[in-house]
């Protein structure tokens, strides 16, 4: 084993997770990079979950009713999950398949539709669109409970075509008009009192009212339809497998995957204007998506295996997200195994960040890459992170100081050998040369007379000011 | 308030009303967890709200008819705040006392809601708490708290002088996981509601003990994380099945009595909502709220969250003068009260 086995088993686990410690690294590397990747897409996702631990002590995690409760367990569920690409998966269909909190106005219909993602997002596209589509807070979010039989509400129907999985240009009006008509009649149960809730922000009398699917056959137009040059009297499964056989959602939906994974592309709305930044890779997973049928766990597999993500040219190419960052230092800091009244303002704070976790900006989702970073959310970001990691009370960071002064020569470490050790111990992380350059003169700033540095307090000062760096913000 | 004569009778358990409505302030509960009746009859709730919404936290003051008598007590740290809210017991004087199970303190307030005192100090040594969750007082108006992270509990006199305990840590016979409510039955034995194993536990007063109740699963007389208990003259077992979503009676051998599901009508409060929101009545009665939820694949434990009447983590039960039986509904933010209409050993042995 490598070290660049390791640093490759951080890179993996930055992208396909939420990171991992050094000695996860490390054992993770041993096992092997493919059949990490296999177990990554293999895992449980209810691994390490115990739901009915967090309903004890948070009720909001069960009852639902507001947007703070669904996060924090979400939240929860990143830092302690035993299946980390599964919640990386689930946060990727929550930007792609958008669905904000603001129309919906409850934390239980959100948590479904997360648990939704769960459970389907590494499965089959069509199932995750026929899914979505049924989606109960998706119908209140993009309206398809006013798309009735004779009056037509494209909403949904553009939605699907446009930011779901085709893109703009290749569907003509047309093809929405028909798009839509084949989704009437898919709503939600006791549609007239949950969009009232809704709309009204109501918990009364006893919570939110129940959100779930149903089909209205009254209201359905089983007319003949043409769509996408097929003709027949389709339904919204009949449109989604359409859909799903269509080489540009296969192409859409890799650069989604290029997107979150790889590297950053511009907005989705830009797509149509600028050629994906690389076209060959767009291609290896378009043939993956249709060699096995649509699959999007093969997609992953291919994906994690490929030249193009090993490559150490990728490395720390992206901006974290706001979720990505805070899961990723929760977890290295050790915080929330168990429950506490903290892990709220830590799913809030993502907020201030950039990103509200259960109400996307727009159906859009979020803009990523480096539209993360402006001059307010990158003094949140950092401040953060360096106060994360400069709490020694903190179980993981205290594992941290200690280890990297093992590693470092117990306090007779140069700067050289202290700066490497924090480095790989905050996860197998690469600097450029100026921020290497920086901590180096910092830790030889920290060698006493003829003796060499690395005592506790000078691994601390040294953990803290890495997070500190540009080269922390990006995985 | 009468009781609902044609109310579904589950052997001798006879729905009769539902109290409270959902409320983040004032009058009403949010995530209620746990409520106790003051020697004048009053009932006070306990509202444990969510670290998102913390106007919840609470005690609400209530009667059996839907009088409202004011609350106390709010989110912090500070005298006279909560931050985990976890239990709620009246002495024979109204005194009122509060468990916290984050700040691992008992705060103590008159019956008028005005803080008189706190005390508590954490820690596992003997009479430091670690997660103070259930209270009951006992005969001689000792108060036995559940220190449930350090999974025992211990016996205080009201002003917070240790007295006694009892209790481990596992899975073995009378050992407890994460334990939750208690209760002293009127023979002075303690029940508690083993949480992390699915079953209750049943000591002597000094710590011997006795037998359990339940066992893991989901059928009749199995229980899923249960988080209360109570017992009648008979020693017949009342439990709050919280994870299965119900309340099971055992007879005092263990034997399975009857479950309850939950029948929530509309309270007073409720009912004052929806006749000054009409457009809501109107679309609430023109809804389903008690859809087949299981013909259509619906999880069995998601079926609270789409049949409203149902209970919805049912967190705390306790017996009124023998007569009734409250049961607080956590995630409907409402309190079911149950008539019984016989002693569950009569109805056990009929």
């Amino acid at each position: 084993m490598s070290t660049h086995d390791v640093e490759l088993m951080g890179h993996l686990m930055r992208r396909a997770g939420f990171g991992a410690d050094y000695e996860e690294l490390e054992a993770r590397a041993e096992k092997g990079y493919e059949a990490t990747v296999d177990e990554l897409i293999a895992a449980d996702s209810q691994e390490g979950i115990d739901d009915l631990l967090l309903y004890r002590y948070h009720p909001d995690h069960q009852g639902g009713l507001g947007m703070a409760g669904a996060a924090a367990y979400w939240l929860y569920r990143m830092v302690n999950t035993g299946g980390p690409l599964h919640e990386k998966m689930s946060l990727f269909w929550h930007s792609v398949l958008a669905t904000g909190y603001q129309k919906v106005t409850q934390g239980k219909g959100m948590m479904n539709q997360i648990a939704m993602f769960r459970q389907h997002g590494m499965g089959s596209f069509r199932d995750m669109l026929v899914e979505i589509s049924k989606d109960p807070c998706m119908v209140l979010w993009l309206d398809n409970h006013e798309n009735h039989a004779g009056a037509v509400n494209e909403n949904y129907g553009r939605e699907l075509l446009e930011l779901f999985s085709m893109g703009v240009g290749n569907y003509t009006e047309q093809d929405v008009k028909e798009c839509a008509r084949a989704f009437t009649g898919w709503t939600a149960a006791n549609i007239d009192y949950v969009a009232m809730k809704a709309q009204r922000d109501s918990l009364w009398p006893y919570g939110r009212m129940s959100l779930r699917f149903e089909y209205r056959a009254d209201d359905h137009d089983a007319g003949e339809k043409e769509f996408l040059g097929h003709a027949g009297r389709f339904d919204g499964q009949d449109v989604v497998d359409i859909i799903c056989a269509q080489p540009a959602t296969a192409r859409f939906i890799a650069r989604h995957m290029y997107h979150f994974f790889v590297a950053d592309e511009p907005p989705v709305p830009q797509w149509a204007l600028h050629p994906p930044a690389d076209p060959e890779a767009i291609d290896i997973l378009a043939q993956a998506y249709f060699e096995h049928d649509y699959r999007i766990d093969e997609m992953l597999r291919v994906l994690f295996k490929s030249e193009f993500f090993r490559s150490r040219s990728s490395w720390f190419k992206k901006v974290k997200g706001p979720a990505e960052l805070v899961a990723g230092l929760l977890k290295l800091t050790g915080r929330y195994r168990l429950p506490d009244p903290g892990l709220q303002e830590d799913a809030n704070l993502m907020t201030v960040m950039g990103q509200t976790l259960i109400n996307p900006p727009s159906v859009e989702g979020w803009h990523q890459g480096v539209e993360w970073i402006d001059t307010g959310t990158a003094v949140e970001r950092i401040n953060y992170a360096v106060q994360q990691l400069s709490d020694p009370a903190r179980p993981g960071v205290k594992r941290l100081v200690d280890s990297v002064m093992r590693a470092s020569g117990n306090g007779n470490a140069t700067a050289d050998s202290l700066v490497q050790a924090c480095l790989d111990r905050m996860g197998a992380i690469s600097v450029d040369e100026s921020t290497r350059g920086a901590l180096l003169e910092f830790a030889a700033g920290r060698v006493v007379g003829d003796g060499g540095c690395g005592s506790a307090e000078n691994v601390a000062e040294l953990v803290e000011l890495v997070a500190s760096t540009p080269d922390f913000q990006r995985e | 308030m009468d009781a609902t004569a044609a109310g579904p009778r589950v052997g001798f358990l006879r729905y009769s009303y539902t109290l409270g409505v959902a409320a983040m302030e004032g009058r009403g509960f949010y995530y209620p967890v746990d409520l106790d009746i003051a020697p004048n009859g009053r009932l006070y709730v306990l509202g444990r709200s969510h670290e998102g919404d913390t106007r919840g936290v609470q005690v609400c003051m209530t009667d059996h008819d839907g009088g409202y008598h004011g609350v106390f007590g709010s989110i912090g740290e500070a005298d006279g705040q909560f931050t985990w809210a976890s239990a709620i017991v009246i002495d024979g004087e109204g005194l009122v006392y509060v468990s916290d199970e984050y700040l691992n303190r008992i705060s103590i307030f008159d019956e008028s809601g005005r803080f008189l005192r706190k005390w508590g100090v954490p820690g596992a040594g003997e009479g430091e708490l670690d997660g103070p969750s259930g209270m009951a007082l006992d005969a001689d108006q000792h108060l036995w708290v559940v220190d449930h992270r350090n999974a025992r509990l211990q016996r205080f006199t009201r002003g917070g002088h240790y007295l006694s305990g009892f209790g481990a840590g596992g899975v073995g016979d009378g050992q407890m996981k994460l334990p939750w409510g208690v209760t002293a039955s009127p023979g002075g034995d303690l029940y508690v509601a083993d949480w992390g194993n699915d079953r209750v536990l049943r000591f002597t007063p000094d710590g011997e003990y006795v037998r359990s109740y339940g066992g893991s699963g989901s059928e009749d007389g199995q229980l899923l994380r249960p988080s209360s208990v109570a017992v009648d003259g008979a020693g017949c077992v009342y439990v709050a099945d919280w994870g299965n979503n119900r309340v099971q009676v055992f007879d005092p051998e263990g034997g399975f009595v009857c479950a309850v599901m939950g029948e929530a009508t509309l309270s007073p409060w409720a009912r004052d909502y929806l006749n000054t929101n009409v457009e809501e009545k109107e679309a609430r009665d023109r809804s389903d709220l008690e859809p087949d939820v299981r013909s259509l694949g619906v999880d069995a434990r998601e079926e609270p969250y789409h049949v409203e009447k149902r209970f919805w983590a049912p967190v705390s039960v306790k017996l009124d003068g023998g007569r009734r039986l409250l049961v607080t509904d956590r995630n409907r933010h409402r309190i079911q009260v149950y008539e019984l209409t016989a002693s569950a050993a009569d109805a056990s042995a009929g």
